[in-house]
């Protein structure tokens, strides 16, 4: 079919706009921060359609964000505010559509009817994308605290962005375990 | 939970900056993000203030949606403010509490870095405030274009931006009632233990996953039988036309950051 590109333009578009829309259902931590569920739709796209179209959404997501004024940047100087937008806003996320990289091993075993390999293999497809955004966020955040801190800003950079990724990837990998499991036709593309 | 929600934060009018072109103001925001790094005494802060309080002025915006804005950055700010204040050991001692001390170069950092990041929250939110998210889109397409010869999709991007952006509200509006259809059979997210509340996840994902999916196919359908080919040859519906102030409005910027660079030291 000639228009299977243009459908999955649109799918990447409309889950983006969904990333966007589940970002505000969000559970509140008790030591304060919350947890959002915007992680999920990107992690579905990659599931669906591949690496490729979870990195769309995820990026999509990120200037989305960044169109409707969602956004926080700290003026240390013209650079870092460019960088930081970028990195922290559409790299972040589009490294989340790399938890596609289990997608093929997870449809064989879904295909073999093993649910419950299929769901180990969909929370590390989570776990690596979790990893990755937790990374580029430490980095952002040395180089924020080492602009007027000496010492051990790693340590402290590692500590706070694991209060909040540590909870995002439990709560998206459950999810996703869940409900890739549950109704294996949202990651078929045929359906 | 859904009240939450605020779509975008555009506010009509017809203001000078509201009919300047998108792609002038994007251009402007993106040189004033620069500009602003220039100053560094007390004279080139107070002018940037100054010019930062006169686009406020000309923009006709309500001095409370600005300030709306700021609420969310207020605890980077002060975080900001702080850490300058303890960090900078610089100049005379100002203040000596215990083993907490203030000096003064401490605390000029300190109010420049929350000057900048006044004025950079305000003139980001005016360009938000005074411009619809499909003509930033549109503008940004523009703008873009060189970029098409290092194989970035910039049409695909453009369209599929605009696309998100139309539905948005209509995603907003579905989750709303699938929330309130599964909460009145007993599936509630927004109150009662943490388990319960996980647990009413997937019975709100799911039917929202699969009316999201028939959307994009319906979609996908209705652009094709009206012979959507991609973006070689398309015309457009939402025309952008560059006038005359929006060109003064640039020369304006380029003037004031010279006045910058002439009182910074």
């Amino acid at each position: 079919m000639g228009n299977k590109r243009v459908l999955v333009l649109l799918e990447i578009a409309i889950f983006a706009a969904l990333a966007f829309v589940l970002d505000f259902i969000a559970f509140s931590m008790p030591q304060g921060g919350s947890v959002s569920l915007a992680m999920i739709p990107v992690v579905l796209m990659a599931f669906r359609r591949g690496v490729w179209a979870g990195i769309g959404t995820g990026a999509l997501f990120g200037l989305l964000q960044l169109i409707l004024g969602r956004y926080y940047a700290a003026p240390l100087s013209f650079g870092f505010v460019v960088l930081q937008l970028f990195l922290e806003y559409i790299a972040a996320f589009a490294v989340v559509g790399l938890a596609g990289i289990t997608r093929s091993p997870y449809l064989k075993k879904l295909h073999d009817r093993k649910f419950f390999a299929a769901g180990l293999l969909v929370a590390a497809g989570v776990f690596v994308a979790s990893f990755l955004r937790y990374l580029i966020h430490t980095a952002v955040g040395v180089w924020f605290f080492s602009s007027f801190a000496e010492g051990n800003v790693l340590i402290y950079s590692v500590t706070y962005n694991a209060t909040y990724m540590v909870p995002i990837f439990l709560l998206t990998a459950l999810v996703c375990w869940g409900l890739f499991t549950a109704a294996p036709r949202l990651t078929d593309p045929e359906n | 939970m859904m009240e939450k929600m605020i779509f975008g934060r555009y506010i009509p009018g017809d203001s000078f900056v509201h009919q300047l072109d998108p792609r002038a103001k994007i251009l402007f925001v993106f040189l004033f993000i620069a500009v602003v790094f220039i100053a560094n005494n007390a004279v080139t802060y107070a002018l940037l203030l100054a010019f930062t309080l006169l686009v406020i002025v000309l923009s006709k915006i309500r001095l409370y949606f600005l300030i709306n804005g700021l609420k969310p950055v207020l605890i980077l700010l002060i975080f900001t403010f702080l850490l300058h204040i303890f960090f900078t050991r610089e100049g005379d001692v100002l203040l000596e509490i215990g083993f907490i001390e203030v000096y003064e170069e401490g605390l000029r950092q300190g109010i420049f870095i929350s000057i900048r990041f006044l004025v950079l929250v305000f003139i980001t939110s005016i360009l938000t405030l005074t411009t619809s998210p499909i003509s930033i889109t549109d503008g940004t397409e523009v703008l873009l274009h060189p970029f098409k010869r290092l194989k970035l999709p910039v049409h695909e991007l453009a369209l599929m931006m605009s696309i998100s952006l139309r539905f948005i509200p209509t995603l907003m509006d579905e989750t709303g009632k699938i929330l309130k259809a599964q909460t009145a059979r007993g599936s509630d997210i927004s109150s009662g233990p943490l388990k319960e509340r996980l647990r009413a996840v997937t019975p709100l994902l799911i039917p929202l996953f699969v009316s999201a999916f028939k959307r994009a196919e319906d979609l996908a359908t209705a652009m094709e039988v009206r012979g959507y080919r991609g973006g070689e040859g398309r015309t457009r519906y939402r025309q952008l036309e560059w006038a005359g102030r929006d060109t003064a409005v640039l020369l304006v910027l380029a003037v004031f950051a010279g006045l910058l660079w002439y009182f910074r030291t």
